[in-house]
C-alpha cells in the first residue's frame, strides 16, 4: 500500500514534468485564431502544422497574417546554426584550454603556481554580473559586438570551475603511468596529448556536456553582445518572438512551435548521451 | 593598458575579425523599421528609390518593437546602427544626447525642402536647439473600435459619446450596456454579476508608459489634464494633476464594476484579438490599426468619446533619421529625402497602411479607403477639428519617465494606492530627473 | 623567484607550462582581471555606454544609498531566494529517497532532469502561457473548480512565488539527482543497523539518511544559493521586474540600469555592491560549511 502510494508520488512528478512540454505542443498545433476561444480539450479542434510552418518560415507574410501571427521573420535555420556554433566552439575550446591549464596546476612545477591558482579560485566566489558590464565593454573596445569572436571569447579560453574541476582529476592521476612514458622520452606537451588526455575522457566528457548544456541555454551575455540578425542565437531569438509592435500580444501559437523546436537538441542529446549525462550529473555533485 | 590587453586579444585572432566594405561605388544602406506591415510598402519605396539612384541599394532591417530599440542600443554602442533609421518622437531625444543622429538641417536648407508640405505641427518635433534630426513621414489619431454585432445587440449608439471623469457620462453607460455576464444579464441590469463576466464592454491598454497614447491619455486630456510645461522638451511635468488623477481612478472603477477586467487578470493577447474572439466589446485604436480592423465588416470605428474639454485625441508621428555613425551620409539623405518627399509617400498613401505626413499623399490615402468602402471619418474628422487632437510630450529622460509612470499606474489599478498619491509621488520623481522639482 | 619545492631535475617546466597555460591567462587576463578593474572604475564614473566616461567620485554609490529600488530588489531576490531553494531542496530530497527505494530506472531520472536542460528562456515562455490570466491552462483548471482566476504573474502578491515556481519546477528533478547520487553512497550496512533497530522508513530517513548526506546537501545548498542569486531569464522573459517591482530582482535591476537607462557607471556601482555583499554571505558560509564534514569521513 505505502510502495503504490510512493509510486503514486513518484508518478505525480513525472506527470508535473512532462505536462508543460505536453500543452506546449499542443498549442502549438493550435490555430492562432482559435486561441482565445479555446476549448482547453485534449487535442486542438483544428490542429494544424502552419505553426511550425512559419517559425520555420516557409509560409509567406500573408499566410502568416492569416494564421494569426505577426509577419516579422523568424529565421529559424540560422539562428540554429549560430546556437550550434556558440555553444560548439565554447564546448570544445574550454573543454581543450582548461584541460591544459588544469594539468599544469596539477602536475607542471614553475613559479607562483599556488598564487595563480589561488587567485583563480578566488575568481569562482565573484558573481558573474561584476564582470559582465565590463566585460561588455572590451567586447566593445575590441569592435567585437556582433560577431562571433565577441560571443564566445571570454568562456571560450577558460573558466574557473572548470580549471578548478579538472585539476582535481589530475591530481589523481596515477603517476607511474607519467613516468612509464617519461621514461619511453616523451616531453611533458607528448604525454599530455598522448596519454594523460585519452586516459581522462570520462571527466572531460563531464564537463564537456555540462558546459554544453549551460551555453546551449545562454540568454544574457549573447543578447547583450549579439543580437544581430546574423549572430543571433536561438534563446535571444524566441524573444522576438514575445513581442513584435507596440500594441500587439504574444503569438503564442508561434511561440510555443519555437519552443517546441528548440527542445529538439536537448532531447536528441538526452537520447544520445542519457546515461553519460545523467552520471554527470551526479558526478559533479559528488566531487 | 586598456589598448594593450585589446591588442593581445586581437593579435591572437586577428583572422577573425573581417567585416563587410562598400564595393567600389555601390553603396548599400540599411535602412531600420519595426512594423512588419509597412515593410512591404517601403519596400516598393526603396524598389523606386533604387531605380532613380542605381548606385545605391536599400536594405531593410526589420525586427519586433522591443528588439528594435534594444538592438538600436547595441547597434549604437558599437558603431553599426542603420544609416536610416525610422524613429518614434519620445525615443529620440535620448540618441540625440549622446550625439548618435544626424543634424540635417544645413542639407534641409541646402536642398530647400518644403517643410510646409507636411502636415502642421509634424515637423517641428524634431527640431532641438536649431537642429533638425528627422523628416516626418506619417501621423496618427485616435478613435473607438467596437464590435458592430454587439452594439446593435445591445441598443447602444456610439456615433456620439460623451465622459466625464464623476459618472463616465454615456461613453460609461454604453460600456455597461455592452458588457454581458455568463447568465446573458447586461452590465446596467439588476443582477449583473460582476464576478463571471462573458463579454467585456470595454478592454482598456492599461500597459501604455507614461503617454497613455491608447485611451487614458486622450481621456485625460479631454478633462483637461496637460502633460508638460513645453513641448517639445519642456522639463517639467504635471503628472501630479487632479485631472488625471480622476482619469485613472475612474478607469480603476470600470474595473471594480466589472466593465472591465481587472488590471492583474488582463489578457496578455492584445486588444486586437480579445476584441477579435468577441470577448470584449469596444476598445481604442489607432490609425495605423484601420486596415487590420476593417479586414472584415465584424468591426467599425467611431469618434473618441466628447470629455469635458472637448474630443481629444494623441496626434503623434514618425520620422526618418540618420545615424551619425553613417559611413554614407550623402546616400542616407538622399534617401531620407525620398522617403519625405510625394515619390515615397505617395506610394504609402496608395496603399493606405498608414497616413503619410505630406497632405497631398495623406488625402491618397483618404480616398483609398473611400474606395475600398472604409470608414476612417473618426479618425480623419479628429484631425481636421480646432484643437481636436494633441502632441505626445517629447522630452529628455522618456526612457525613465515611461517606467516610474507606468509604475505609479500599476497601483493605482492594483488597488494598492489612491491616483493623487501614486502620481504625486511618481511626479515628484519624474521632475527630479530635470532638476525641477 | 620561489624555489621552495623544485624538483631534482634542478630546473622547473616554466617554459612548456606557459604554454599549457596561455589560453588560460590570456582568458583570465583579459576578462576577469581587467574587467573587474574595468568595473570598478566604471562605477566611479557616469559612464553612459556612447560617451566617454568622466570620474564622478563616490556619487554613485551615494545615490545608491538613497536608491530604494536597489535596496528593495536586493529584498525581492533574498524573497526569491528562501522560496526557490526550500521548495526546491524539499521537493528534491522527496524525489530522491522515493527513486532511492523504488527503483534505479535510468529512464525515469532522464525525464525529471529534462526542464534543467531546456532553455531558461523557452521555460519562461512556457510557463507565461500556462500561467496566464484569460487563457492560461491553470486558470482553466481553477475556473472549471468554480474558483476565480488568478493573475499569477500580474498579481503583485504572485508574481514572485509564481516565479519562484517556474524555477523550482526546472530545478527539483536536477536537485533530485545530485541527493540521490548522495544517498546512494550511504552504505547498505547502515541502514540494515537501522532495520535491526526496527526504527521505521521515515526515521531511518530523518535519523540516518539526511545526517550521512550532510556534505552533499551543503553541496546542493551552496550551488542553489549561487544560482538562485544570479535569476535573470525567467524574470526577462515574464514579468520584466513588474507588477509593482514585485519581481525586479537584482541581476534585472542592473541590466536594466545599464542597457535600458544607458548607466554604465550606476549598474558598475551596482555591481561592486553586490559583490561586497556576497563576499561577506559567503564569508559566513564558509563558516558553516567548515563545521558539516561528513560523519562518515
Amino acid at each position: 500500500m505505502r510502495r503504490i502510494l510512493a509510486w503514486a508520488c513518484l508518478a505525480l512528478a513525472i506527470l508535473i514534468t512532462l505536462f508543460p512540454f505536453y500543452w506546449m505542443l499542443r498549442t502549438a498545433i493550435t490555430p492562432g485564431r482559435e486561441l482565445a476561444t479555446d476549448n482547453f480539450a485534449l487535442l486542438p479542434e483544428h490542429p494544424t502544422l502552419i505553426n511550425f510552418e512559419r517559425v520555420l518560415g516557409l509560409t509567406t507574410r500573408e499566410e502568416t497574417r492569416a494564421a494569426g501571427g505577426s509577419g516579422a521573420n523568424l529565421d529559424f535555420f540560422l539562428y540554429l546554426r549560430n546556437s550550434f556554433i556558440y555553444t560548439g566552439l565554447i564546448t570544445v575550446a574550454q573543454t581543450l584550454f582548461c584541460a591544459m591549464a588544469g594539468y599544469a596546476f596539477a602536475r607542471l612545477r614553475f613559479p607562483f603556481r599556488d598564487a595563480l591558482f589561488g587567485l583563480f579560485v578566488a575568481a569562482l566566489m565573484v558573481p558573474p554580473i561584476f564582470t559582465l558590464l565590463p566585460s561588455f565593454a572590451v567586447v566593445k573596445q575590441l569592435g567585437w559586438l556582433n560577431t562571433f569572436q565577441g560571443l564566445v571569447a571570454p568562456s571560450m579560453l577558460m573558466t574557473p570551475f572548470a580549471i578548478f574541476f579538472l585539476r582535481q582529476f589530475f591530481l589523481g592521476f596515477p603517476r607511474e603511468v607519467e613516468q612509464a612514458a617519461t621514461i619511453d622520452g616523451a616531453g611533458k606537451w607528448t604525454l599530455f596529448w598522448r596519454v594523460v588526455l585519452p586516459m581522462t575522457r570520462g571527466p572531460l566528457l563531464t564537463l564537456a556536456l555540462t558546459t554544453a548544456v549551460w551555453a546551449w541555454n545562454d540568454y544574457l551575455w549573447p543578447l547583450l553582445i549579439a543580437p544581430g540578425e546574423e549572430t543571433r542565437v536561438l534563446t535571444a531569438a524566441l524573444g522576438i518572438f514575445l513581442k513584435q509592435s507596440p500594441n500587439n500580444a504574444p503569438d503564442w501559437t508561434g511561440l510555443m512551435a519555437g519552443s517546441a523546436l528548440s527542445v529538439i537538441p536537448v532531447l536528441l542529446l538526452l537520447v544520445f548521451f542519457g546515461r553519460r549525462l545523467v552520471d554527470s550529473i551526479q558526478f559533479s555533485g559528488l566531487k | 593598458m586598456r589598448r594593450a590587453a585589446a591588442l593581445a586579444v586581437l593579435l591572437l585572432t586577428a583572422a577573425c575579425g573581417a567585416s563587410a566594405q562598400e564595393d567600389g561605388g555601390k553603396v548599400t544602406l540599411t535602412y531600420g523599421l519595426w512594423d512588419d506591415v509597412q515593410q512591404g510598402v517601403y519596400q516598393k519605396c526603396a524598389d523606386a528609390f533604387q531605380k532613380a539612384n542605381p548606385g545605391i541599394t536599400i536594405k531593410i532591417q526589420q525586427s519586433g518593437w522591443e528588439q528594435y530599440w534594444q538592438n538600436l542600443t547595441t547597434q549604437m554602442v558599437s558603431g553599426e546602427a542603420p544609416d536610416v533609421i525610422t524613429m518614434q518622437a519620445s525615443y529620440y531625444p535620448q540618441f540625440v544626447k549622446n550625439g548618435q543622429l544626424l543634424d540635417i538641417e544645413p542639407m534641409v536648407k541646402a536642398d530647400k525642402v518644403d517643410l510646409t508640405q507636411y502636415r502642421a505641427g509634424l515637423a517641428e518635433p524634431w527640431v532641438k536647439d536649431g537642429k533638425r534630426y528627422g523628416l516626418p513621414k506619417d501621423w496618427d489619431t485616435m478613435a473607438v473600435v467596437y464590435n458592430v454585432e454587439q452594439a446593435k445587440k445591445a441598443g447602444v449608439d456610439l456615433k456620439n459619446l460623451t465622459w466625464n471623469p464623476a459618472d463616465g457620462g454615456t461613453f460609461e453607460k454604453a460600456i455597461a450596456r455592452l458588457t454581458v455576464d455568463s447568465a446573458g444579464k447586461r452590465g446596467d441590469e439588476p443582477g449583473f454579476d460582476k464576478g463571471k463576466v462573458a463579454v467585456h464592454g470595454y478592454i482598456p491598454e492599461l500597459r501604455d508608459g507614461a503617454l497613455g497614447q491608447n485611451g487614458w491619455g486622450d481621456l485625460a486630456v479631454s478633462n483637461g489634464f496637460s502633460f508638460i510645461d513645453k513641448n517639445p522638451f519642456g522639463t517639467k511635468y504635471f503628472y501630479d494633476s487632479p485631472k488625471l488623477a480622476e482619469t485613472v481612478e475612474w478607469f480603476k472603477r470600470l474595473s471594480d464594476k466589472g466593465y472591465t477586467a481587472t488590471y492583474d487578470k488582463a489578457s496578455s493577447l492584445g486588444v486586437d484579438s480579445v476584441l477579435d474572439s468577441g470577448k470584449a466589446a469596444l476598445g481604442i485604436t489607432g490609425s495605423w490599426m484601420i486596415n487590420t480592423y476593417l479586414a472584415t465588416d465584424k468591426f467599425a470605428f467611431a469618434p473618441l468619446p466628447e470629455g469635458p474639454q472637448g474630443r481629444k485625441s494623441a496626434f503623434n508621428g514618425l520620422a526618418d533619421v540618420v545615424y551619425s555613425g553613417t559611413q554614407h551620409k550623402e546616400a542616407a539623405w538622399k534617401w531620407v529625402k525620398f522617403l519625405g518627399s510625394t515619390g515615397c509617400q505617395d506610394i504609402v498613401g496608395d496603399s493606405a497602411v498608414v497616413f503619410p505626413a505630406i497632405n497631398s499623399s495623406a488625402e491618397r490615402a483618404m480616398k483609398a479607403h473611400e474606395k475600398a468602402g472604409r470608414d476612417v471619418s473618426a479618425f480623419t474628422s479628429i484631425a481636421e477639428a480646432k484643437d481636436g487632437t494633441f502632441l505626445l510630450p517629447v522630452s529628455d529622460h522618456g526612457d525613465e519617465i515611461g517606467q516610474i509612470v507606468q509604475t505609479a499606474l500599476e497601483e493605482v489599478w492594483l488597488g494598492q494606492k489612491a491616483a493623487t498619491t501614486a502620481l504625486t509621488a511618481a511626479n515628484t520623481q519624474v521632475n527630479e530627473l530635470f532638476g525641477t522639482r | 623567484m620561489s624555489t621552495l619545492s623544485l624538483p631534482k631535475r634542478g630546473r622547473d617546466d616554466r617554459r612548456v607550462a606557459l604554454v599549457f597555460l596561455a589560453p588560460a591567462l590570456v582568458g583570465f587576463g583579459v576578462f576577469y582581471v581587467y574587467p573587474a578593474l574595468l568595473g570598478t572604475w566604471y562605477s566611479m564614473t557616469d559612464w553612459n555606454l556612447l560617451s566617454e566616461p568622466a570620474f564622478v567620485g563616490a556619487d554613485n554609490f551615494v545615490t545608491l544609498l538613497h536608491d530604494s529600488l536597489f535596496w528593495n530588489s536586493l529584498a525581492v531576490t533574498g524573497y526569491y531566494v528562501v522560496l526557490t531553494i526550500t521548495v526546491q531542496m524539499v521537493g528534491g530530497l522527496f524525489l530522491a529517497a522515493l527513486m532511492h527505494r523504488l527503483t534505479r530506472s535510468l529512464v525515469l531520472r532522464s525525464l525529471l532532469v529534462v526542464p534543467w536542460l531546456v532553455p531558461n528562456v523557452t521555460v519562461g515562455l512556457l510557463w507565461m502561457w500556462l500561467l496566464d490570466a484569460d487563457l492560461g491552462f491553470f486558470n482553466h483548471l481553477l475556473t472549471g473548480m468554480g474558483l476565480d482566476n488568478q493573475g499569477f504573474l500580474t498579481a503583485p502578491d504572485l508574481a514572485m512565488p509564481s516565479v519562484s515556481m517556474i524555477n523550482a519546477w526546472t530545478s527539483t528533478g536536477y536537485t533530485a539527482l545530485l541527493l540521490y547520487a548522495g544517498m546512494c553512497l550511504v552504505p547498505k550496512q547502515v541502514y540494515e543497523a537501522a532495520a535491526l533497530d526496527g526504527a521505521g522508513e521515515l526515521r531511518t530517513f530523518f535519523r540516518v539518511t539526511l545526517p550521512l548526506m550532510r556534505p552533499i546537501l551543503a553541496f546542493v545548498l551552496v550551488v542553489s544559493l549561487i544560482g538562485s542569486f544570479q535569476l535573470f531569464d525567467t524574470v526577462a522573459v515574464t514579468t520584466k521586474g513588474g507588477p509593482v517591482n514585485a519581481t525586479r530582482v537584482i541581476y534585472y535591476y542592473i541590466y536594466e540600469q545599464a542597457f535600458t537607462h544607458f548607466k554604465m557607471g550606476y549598474a558598475s556601482a551596482m555591481a561592486l555592491t553586490l559583490v561586497l555583499i556576497l563576499g561577506v554571505l559567503t564569508f559566513v558560509q564558509m563558516r558553516i560549511l567548515r563545521a558539516s564534514t561528513s560523519d562518515l569521513a
